[in-house]
């Protein structure tokens, strides 16, 4: 007899999520979470007033959201008071340079004529493409297990005009821009969206450029922060039973026979489940939580082989002004060619240079409640940043980037910022790593590249232990909360299928 | 030998086309290329 139905290890969004649709699906569950908040990446923290987002900073494809609520009997909006955020960025280019993309799509294309009128029909025509994708791909892609190839053929044969679409899945992020689009202004200022999935233009998959336009369809911030979210989620389980137990660390699987049977504590308790569902990163999750008896010589090599997926450093800065600023979310962008060439010569190399491309979010633009009155937040999400600095630790370097980074941002974005910071606080990936126990700060898990997806990332349905299953970053369909999401979906529904 | 001399025009085309593709499009290539080897062992994850 087991203690529960399911235990799901970790309270990020996918272990939330796939808590709750198996608490619904009448099953008791239990939830253990080893920090002291939920959510993982997409968490809200408080500090002396200020309740500051620790990774993600708004939800794109809130539809994939709403789904996993409507399994639930209720929606996204009757569980997560969201604002609507438009427009979905302002593109702050190297020379100043700046370009608003308002959720309007017929605004958007004024836009781009003012800076770029060659590129008009270009833009329509990568519309029309990514319109096109997208209606394939949200048809069966986010919610279907992608295990073997047997499963990729019947995805593709339940939505047959994905094929259609096939080339974008062989050519690269900047491929697919470079096709509809010449101005290198517009390009760079459609850049940084590759690294939402983790890796820089030349190399992310082309079928990920839907994401700058994918955006137009609406985008979300959840009032008193992200952390609402994954609330939500809790909300909905806790209803039906579901246990969340936080502060509670797992520090090994138990399997018998090939079997998931129980998981231990650091405490050293032992808790029992007929099913194991595990929303921690799959890599580590294998090579560190499981007995390698368990598992064959070709999966074990192919768990090391997995690359992590890059980190974000991330400054924190509450200040007792209005930065001057227009919009919920700035992009600092460089080049296209100039984002490329700082993956490889720079952070592939271990280093991290104080001139800074990445995102200012501005999330007491949208929900002023999250600051004292009069007083604002933003967010920084600078370039990826190497786990390893060469030469040097993240410990030892942590003040002297912060500041010169502050310093850089002032000078460049912010004029004034260092008058009116009360607050700035740095998470390097090694805080990351330890936060969130993200290996190497590891902000979508795995790597997201073509030798990565679908049945070469970790299955929904562990292959190697029966009664085990993953959700989350590491797992189909990859790194992002509508994703991560989509993959508590498809765990529930194996699990459904699987174990009556 | 007709054989060794069919494989040697192929390596060639393909070092000639390679040598065309732009920068980036190298390093998607290059990318997946050192990927590769682990394709089978991470069919069985």
């Amino acid at each position: 007899m087991s203690d529960y139905d399911v235990i799901v290890i970790g309270a990020g969004i996918g272990g939330l999520c796939a808590g709750a649709l198996l608490a619904h699906q009448g099953r008791k569950v239990l939830v253990l979470e080893q920090a002291e908040r939920v959510g993982g990446c997409c968490s809200t923290y408080e500090l002396n007033g200020y309740r500051i987002d620790i990774g993600a900073s708004i939800i794109e494809f809130p539809q994939v959201i709403n789904w996993a609520f409507e399994r639930m009997g209720t929606t996204f909006r009757k569980e997560v008071d969201l604002i609507a955020v438009d427009p979905t960025f302002t593109a702050r280019l190297h020379d100043g340079t700046e370009i608003t993309f308002p959720i309007d799509l017929e605004k958007t294309k004024e836009e781009i004529r003012k800076l770029a009128p060659e590129d008009v029909r270009g833009w329509e025509a990568y519309a029309k493409e990514m319109d096109g994708f997208l209606k394939a791909a949200l048809d069966g892609f986010f919610v279907t297990p992608a295990r073997s190839l047997w499963d990729v053929c019947k995805l593709f044969a339940k939505t047959p005009s994905l094929l259609k679409y096939g080339s974008l899945f062989f050519g690269s992020y900047e491929g697919v821009l470079r096709k509809h689009l010449k101005n290198e202004k517009l390009l760079e200022a459609l850049s940084f969206h590759s690294f939402y999935c983790g890796l820089p233009p030349a190399i992310l998959p082309g079928h990920f450029s839907m994401i700058p336009y994918a955006e137009h369809a609406g985008i979300y911030y959840a009032r008193g922060g992200m952390i609402g979210i994954p609330l939500g989620f809790q909300k909905c389980g806790q209803r039906k039973g579901m246990e969340v137990r936080l502060n509670a660390t797992v520090e090994k699987v138990l399997v018998e026979n090939r079997t998931a049977k129980a998981v231990k504590l650091s405490d050293g308790t032992v808790i029992s489940a007929k099913v194991i569902v595990s929303d921690i990163n799959s890599k580590t999750f294998y090579t560190e939580m499981i007995d390698q008896n368990n598992l064959s010589w070709l999966a074990r090599a192919g768990y090391k082989s997995y690359r992590y997926s890059m980190a974000t450093p991330m400054i924190y800065l509450c200040l007792d002004y209005a930065p001057p600023l227009k919009d919920h979310h700035t992009l600092m962008t460089v080049p296209m060619q100039q984002m490329n060439d700082y993956w490889f010569d720079q952070y592939e190399k271990g280093r991290f240079p104080a001139e800074q491309f990445g995102i200012l979010s501005w999330t007491t633009r949208s929900d002023p409640s999250l600051a004292p009155a009069g007083h604002h937040i933003i967010a920084v999400t600078l370039a990826p940043g190497p786990y390893r600095l060469v030469g040097t630790t993240w410990d030892k370097e942590k003040e002297t980037i912060k500041q010169n980074v502050i310093k850089y941002l002032e000078s460049k974005y912010l004029p004034g910022l260092r008058d009116h910071i009360v607050h700035a606080d740095f998470s390097t990936p090694v805080d990351f790593e330890r936060r969130l126990r993200s290996p190497e700060g590891a902000i979508y898990a795995l790597r997201q590249d073509l030798t990565n997806a679908m049945m070469f990332r970790p299955s929904a349905k562990s292959k190697q232990i029966k009664r085990l299953y993953l959700v989350g970053a590491s797992t189909h369909p990859g790194g992002g909360v509508p994703t991560v999401t989509a993959s508590a979906m498809i765990a529930s529904d194996l699990i459904a299928q699987y174990e009556s | 030998m007709k054989a060794v001399r069919i494989i040697a025009v192929i390596a060639g085309c393909l070092v000639i086309l390679y040598a065309t593709l732009t920068k980036s499009r190298k390093q998607f290539i290059k990318n997946l290329l050192s990927q590769a080897p682990y394709l089978i062992p991470r069919y069985f994850t």
